[in-house]
């Protein structure tokens, strides 16, 4: 039995006390934009930015809390995106509204390919997580009437609030920066719920938790389930921001799948700010690596981010923020 | 009729080549535990490395099998010990590793080969056998024989030589075979160079038959990872006969329902043996949840 990684045993800070700081770093993550607020480069690539903190930290709930390693979240994330689409096209609804049920729809989703594929343990989920993602890949591809297929779907440029499309970029970046105050808010809340508590038990040894009276599949379905939940309305985000929706854009797993937990990785799994920390460093680093490398080599940023990824693993497993949380640790100690 | 002989035998051949690709997989995945999502990659490196010895040095893929197999064993040699080894007891930041290396491998020679198509097909895969009516192409059935080859050669080694039994004894109980003064390390090592020199074997093998492309590896990981599932974790006729099975159901779903839905196909046996029989078809139960998590 491997040791799990030592949790701190003091007791959390008050509510308040710990909201407080979240808001302070929060704060933090926004000056970038106040600084590039007339580049339209970067506040686009800002935008990207929140949103990938937002679905990295959703990702987080149920890969980083609850130890489940899922790499079928593109699934969710596209099932929010072509939703939102076909609801703002066929029927009319605005985005704002339409990013709920179609939240629901990836949630009911999750909950019935969950049930059966959590009775897998580590790898043997993430696999059949992954399977997941490339079955849905090619039935995006094959189901032409929903998805439009191999074309995609495009979302005709409509300005204006109710349309949810801005012809400013940084109403973009606002938007995505809102959803991501959101959703680390709900991860704030979560950390202090039971739920929570009992994420964090299944993670470290899901018998012992069976044991000490959780039921653990429902604990797994629930986290998977706000995970999902949040994941959806990111990709209806997306869908209105992007406004192109093809399977590859939707489901390539460097990109979309993947990317949730590398970020996620980078800052540091299982805590609440680390995945606003991992996108902030990893979204611009790949943005600015496309920007100089890709035209001479092609493939050149993601070389990078492959090489980085397996550093991470190998030298940084719990992300910047567990690292720093260690330094300020061993200092402490040292100085008393 | 005629048409139900073709279809089984394209299944067949089909299998073949899942067979070749699943049995290097499934030695890593069931003795060193590790999911090697890189495994796909390693077979396109074989391909490129194949086609590579013909464009240079005339020599054909069927010759250079003897060169690409022992360059990816040292290969295999060099990702465990740097990367896979350190990582032993982390099956979470291994999946990150392996990941990474199926980026780093796919973009790398996406740099190299600038995005070129490479293909041997011209020059071997033209050929073909013709038997009762039935027919089928040199290099798919030279692929079946291999993979036939190779299953039978693997299974007599685990089951004859010391290396293979300490294989053996690892993939029951690593601690206890640790105990019986095994050197479990050396045999992670030896377990992983194996899987990636039949990774070698196997896209020197299918490189006659593809179009060389970067991202071909991913052609293969997911149906190998189906087979592992399949045929049960660690036995070397359950890659075998699994890869087989999921030929045959491939092709024939390709014919009778539609060929864009193969992949739907995977995931439909996948969850449906994950569920009914998570061990596999030939796999010992209970396999799939213990040793991954534990064993240090």
């Amino acid at each position: 039995m491997t040791q799990a990684p030592q949790q701190p045993t003091t007791t959390p800070p008050s509510f308040g006390v710990q909201l407080a700081r979240y808001a302070g770093l929060i704060a933090l993550s926004a000056v970038p934009l106040a600084l590039l607020w007339s580049n339209p480069y970067w506040v686009n690539v800002l935008a990207y930015t929140y949103l990938f903190a937002a679905l990295a930290a959703s990702w987080n709930i149920i890969g980083g809390f609850g130890g489940q390693f899922s790499l079928g979240h593109g699934v969710f994330f596209a099932i929010g995106a072509y939703s939102v689409a076909r609801l703002y096209l066929d029927v009319g609804l605005t985005p704002w509204i339409a990013i709920f049920p179609a939240a629901a729809l990836a949630t009911i989703i999750a909950l019935l390919i969950s049930w059966p594929t959590f009775r897998l343990r580590g790898p043997f989920f993430a696999i059949a997580t992954m399977a997941i993602n490339e079955a849905c890949f090619a039935l995006a591809n094959y189901s032409d009437r929903i998805t439009g297929g191999p074309r995609g779907i495009l979302v005709p440029f409509r300005a204006g609030l109710s349309n949810m499309i801005f012809i400013e970029r940084w109403k973009y970046a606002l938007l995505m920066f809102a959803f991501m105050v959101v959703v680390v808010l709900i991860t704030v809340w979560l950390r202090r719920a039971r739920l929570g508590h009992y994420l964090l038990a299944v993670r470290a040894d899901e018998d012992a938790a069976r044991a000490a009276g959780i039921d653990v599949l429902k604990v797994k379905l629930q986290g998977m389930a706000l995970s999902a939940f949040l994941t959806g309305i990111g990709g209806g985000l997306f869908a209105m921001y992007v406004r192109v929706l093809d399977p590859p854009t939707l489901f390539t797993l460097p990109e979309i799948g993947v990317k949730f937990a590398l970020i996620a990785l980078i800052g540091g799994i299982g805590t609440i700010i680390g995945p606003v920390v991992g996108a902030l460093l990893i979204v611009p680093l790949e943005n600015y690596l496309r920007g100089t490398l890709g035209g001479d080599i092609p493939g050149g940023h993601l070389i990078i981010l492959g090489a980085i990824l397996v550093a991470a693993a190998l030298f940084l497993k719990r992300g910047v923020v567990g690292a720093v949380l260690a330094a300020t640790q061993r200092s402490k100690r040292s100085r008393g | 009729m005629e048409t139900f002989l073709n279809i089984l035998v394209s299944g067949i051949l089909l299998g073949g080549i899942y067979s070749l690709v699943s049995i290097g997989l499934n030695l890593i995945f069931g003795v060193v535990r590790i999911v090697n999502f890189a495994q796909g990659e390693f077979v396109m490196i074989a391909m490129y490395a194949t086609f590579f010895c013909f464009a240079k040095f005339g020599i054909g893929p069927y010759y250079a099998v003897f060169l690409v197999a022992p360059l990816l064993f040292v290969l295999g040699i060099v990702v465990q010990r740097l990367v896979l080894q350190p990582l032993q007891n982390e099956p979470m930041m291994q999946i990150f590793a392996t990941f990474g290396l199926l980026i780093l491998f796919e973009n790398s020679v996406l740099a190299i080969t600038r995005g070129e198509g490479y293909s041997l097909a011209g020059a071997y895969s033209n050929t073909v056998i013709e038997l009762f009516g039935l027919r089928a192409s040199f290099a798919r059935v030279v692929v079946f024989f291999a993979a036939s080859a190779i299953a039978l050669g693997l299974m007599l080694f685990l089951s004859r030589t010391m290396a293979g039994k300490a294989i053996r004894a690892v993939i029951q109980d690593r601690q206890s075979a640790r105990l019986m003064g095994i050197n479990v390390e050396r045999t992670y090592l030896l377990t992983f160079a194996l899987g990636a020199a039949l990774a070698g074997v196997a896209g020197a093998l299918l490189a006659p038959i593809y179009t060389l492309s970067p991202y071909i590896g991913g052609n293969f990981i997911l149906a190998a990872f189906a087979v592992v599932v399949l045929g049960g974790l660690g036995s070397v006729p359950g890659a075998y006969i699994g890869g087989l099975m999921v030929g045959l159901m491939e092709s024939f779903a390709g014919y009778y329902v539609d060929p864009a839905l193969k992949q739907a196909i995977w995931f439909i046996i996948f969850v449906v043996v994950l569920i009914v029989r998570p061990s596999g078809l030939m796999g010992q139960a209970g396999a799939e949840e213990v040793g991954l998590r534990e064993q240090t």
